[in-house]
């Protein structure tokens, strides 16, 4: 073992002291004077063009100090990490449950409620698609531009078409994994504000405060350093509060009224609106000699990505590198295929696609370890990557993998404790 | 009747962003009472990476953790430290601020240097203090240095980032190199499972996580606990269901979306495994991620094998585990 003189030792975290006290504080626990508070106008149909909107009740209201859609945002209005495909207010058309049409800004959080009710809007809705199956039919209606395919990818390694014949044993399934919700403990919330120096300044709950700074920045048309984000202590993220959140409309708001503007969102509208985890169907076809040899692995998938792309792209990217596994295989193809739908976004979660990769050869491995009557251990030590490894995109893996340790290491703790 | 079972799950994953590039930086100064000013980027979520930056800081500048404060996620005081997510901020912005501190240090190891009379390679960092690897008894303490600092006029300032090696992926067969390092884990889980109710009793996990160098060996051991406790939700528990003519989720709120609570969690047993590697900051690597990913085939495997059926497709709800015993017994009265 290494010599640190610090590494290694549990310190107590930095911020210990003020969580374990209750006086860190959290985005929706600032408040300043002159404060006013927010609230977003959202759409009750998944996919329709906006006829008519009429915000003048709404702004008639005593209190409300101003209601904006898209027409008053003064720079770009598409944002998202990867592709900028979302509107930070409604422009063309409403694509999920849930997209933002408007923004309120009123003096108590409850004129917010009220005048968010005063809003009136008429819809020409659409046909909603709701799976990959209707998504991918040519007379399919298309979310965004001229083709609901989100993403493709293709991975090639080796010669898997030739790999059959050398394989004694060959298991075909289909797995699939479901949406899900990082229900981080924390609901988005967020505070918007001039500072002293005249800077646009965001305090939020969020996990990439220069992404933010960015976004902010593009949808006023101001530089970038004309903007400040500051992270909030943040009651967990899980991939959930990568997209941007509530900074875009508090900044708006505040960038027209030149005050303090809260938002804070409930339960329901945050897990409304966050990303989900992507829902993935995966056929894998997996190839092995008869002493437990990975040959060959084959997986087609597809998944529903929703409405926006969100972090999609990176989930593509991610799920078929990993998908044959820790273990080497001289023979790997992967055909990705994700749709834009009108279901909820998907985006990130904790593993990008990992997850769904993993029940895919978790399953292909015991599955293999069953037919073939080997301890699942044992099939798994026979593949694990170790140094020298070529992966399924030809790199060469050089140091620092451990695989094989974490196998004998969790054998001999379960043989113990269990 | 209830019936045990035990599955192994697997995984290995990439360290930071799929084939693209995704820096991250730090700035840093030594104050001349030898406290520190470090400025991260990196969002700390509750993960606790301003305490691994901290450390890694203090062990880089051969100070104390307590000699080390934090400012994070600030855009107008902290430089770019790209999105905390791909269990990536261990390894670039842990690598960012040991950079941001070796460029601090190199006015710090003139100015040892000069004092001591010994060459700068030659000189160790260290519990505050400087000495010489080669003669011990040529020491200096970290006040003693930051005087002679003083003396002199100079300053101990870092900015520092880290990219990660990786390529672009060749969009014809992905081939390239993706990541620059992979953690892995193995996590063995047994369960009870009741064949009458379908329910499930998940009763004790092990997981083992090669995390290269652990920096703060509890805050490993949390993240695992956590990542098993996701996991057993996702298997078990966890399903958004969406509205067939609206596309609304249908249930957001948690008396309808059911996580784990405290009975539910089994007992957990982290193992903290250690591998040699030059890439991540002492040789650390992400572990975020990872703590979640082998659980979830893990418990699928337990309850297969417990009831002998097979599971493709989650979650696994106490109405699919009875569904599946009943169609498993209809199989064998068939025979």
């Amino acid at each position: 073992m290494n010599n640190y003189s610090v590494l290694g030792k549990s310190e107590i975290k930095v911020d210990a002291v003020e969580k374990v006290l209750g006086t860190a504080k959290f985005a929706a626990d600032y408040t300043m004077p002159n404060m006013l508070w927010g609230g977003v106008f959202r759409s009750t149909v998944p996919h329709a063009y906006i006829k008519k909107l009429n915000l003048e009740k709404a702004r008639a209201l005593p209190g409300v100090a101003c209601v904006l859609d898209h027409t008053a945002i003064p720079g770009g209005n598409r944002f998202g990490i990867i592709i900028k495909d979302e509107p930070c207010l409604v422009d063309d058309k409403v694509r999920r449950y849930g997209d933002a049409i408007a923004v309120v800004a009123a003096e108590t959080k409850e004129l917010v409620h009220e005048a968010l009710e005063l809003i009136e809007v008429e819809y020409e809705e659409l046909e909603p698609i709701f799976t990959v199956e209707r998504a991918m039919e040519e007379d399919a209606p298309k979310i965004h531009g001229d083709s609901n395919v989100h993403a493709k990818k293709f991975l090639n390694f080796g010669d898997v078409d030739a790999a059959w014949d050398k394989c004694d044993i060959i298991i075909e399934n289909t797995y699939s994994t479901h949406r899900l919700s990082h229900m981080f403990i924390e609901p988005d919330a967020g505070i918007s504000y001039y500072d002293d120096q005249g800077l646009l300044t965001v305090i939020a709950s969020t996990q990439n405060p220069h992404y933010d700074r960015g976004e902010v920045a593009v949808m006023l048309g101001i530089p970038a350093n004309q903007v400040r984000v500051k992270q909030a202590a943040t009651g967990g993220g899980f991939g959930g509060k990568l997209d941007i959140g509530v900074q875009l409309h508090c900044a708006l708001l505040t960038y027209y009224t030149k005050r303090p503007v809260k938002i804070v969102r409930d339960r329901r509208e945050s897990t409304m609106v966050s990303a989900k985890r992507h829902p993935i169907t995966m056929h894998a076809k997996t190839g092995a000699t008869k002493d437990g040899k990975l040959v060959a692995v084959d997986v087609d998938m597809v998944s529903d990505s929703g409405a926006y792309a969100s972090y999609g792209p990176a989930v593509i990217g991610r799920a078929p590198v990993h998908i044959a596994g820790p273990y080497e295989c001289p023979n790997v193809r992967c055909s990705a295929v994700f749709y834009y739908t009108n279901s909820p976004m998907a985006g990130a979660f904790r593993g990008f696609g990992v997850p769904q990769a993993a029940v895919c050869h978790e399953g292909q491995m015991n599955a293999l370890a069953r037919a073939l009557n080997m301890d699942p251990i044992e099939i798994r030590l026979k593949n694990a990557h170790k140094v020298g490894t070529v992966i399924p995109t030809g790199q060469k893996l050089t140091e620092s993998v451990g695989f094989a340790d974490t196998l004998k290491m969790a054998a001999a703790k379960a043989a113990e404790v269990m | 009747m209830k019936k045990r079972g035990r599955g192994v799950g697997c995984m290995w994953y990439g360290v930071g962003n799929t084939g693209l590039p995704n820096p991250a930086a730090a700035f840093v100064e030594v104050l001349g009472d030898t406290s520190v000013n470090l400025m991260v980027g990196c969002a700390d979520i509750g993960q606790g990476s301003s305490t691994v930056m901290a450390q890694i800081a203090a062990e880089t500048l051969g100070l104390s953790y307590e000699n080390i404060h934090v400012t994070w996620a600030d855009t107008a005081v902290t430089p770019e430290g790209g999105a905390t997510s791909a269990s990536r901020q261990t390894f670039i912005s842990g690598n960012a601020v040991k950079n941001a501190c070796l460029d601090a240090m190199g006015e710090l190891k003139r100015t040892a240097a000069e004092k001591l009379e010994v060459p700068e390679e030659d000189l160790i960092f260290r519990d505050r203090m400087i000495y010489s690897a080669k003669d011990e008894s040529k020491k200096m303490t970290y006040p003693e240095l930051m005087g002679a600092m003083k003396y002199y006029g100079r300053l101990a300032v870092g900015a520092g980032y880290y990219n990660p090696k990786t390529t672009y992926l060749n969009p014809a067969d992905m081939s390239g190199v993706p990541y620059e390092v992979y953690s892995y884990a193995t996590t063995i889980c047994e369960v009870d499972v009741d064949t009458e109710t379908g329910e499930v009793d998940v009763l004790k996990v092990v997981s083992a996580h090669d995390v290269g160098t652990p920096i703060n060996e509890t805050m490993v051991e949390g993240q695992i606990e956590g990542g098993v406790a996701m996991g057993e939700g996702f298997v078990l528990f966890e399903n958004i269901e969406v509205d067939g003519k609206t596309g609304a989720i249908k249930n957001p709120i948690f008396s309808k979306y059911i996580i784990p609570s405290n009975m539910d969690v089994p007992e957990i047993y982290p193992v903290v495994v250690s591998s040699e590697g030059d890439a991540g900051p002492f040789g650390a690597k992400g572990v975020g991620e990872p703590a979640l990913i082998p659980m979830i085939p893990a418990v699928t495997a337990a309850v297969e094998d417990a009831i002998g059926c097979r599971f493709t497709h989650l979650p696994i709800f106490p109405k699919d585990i009875v569904a599946a015993v009943k169609a498993k017994e209809a199989e064998e009265a068939a025979k």
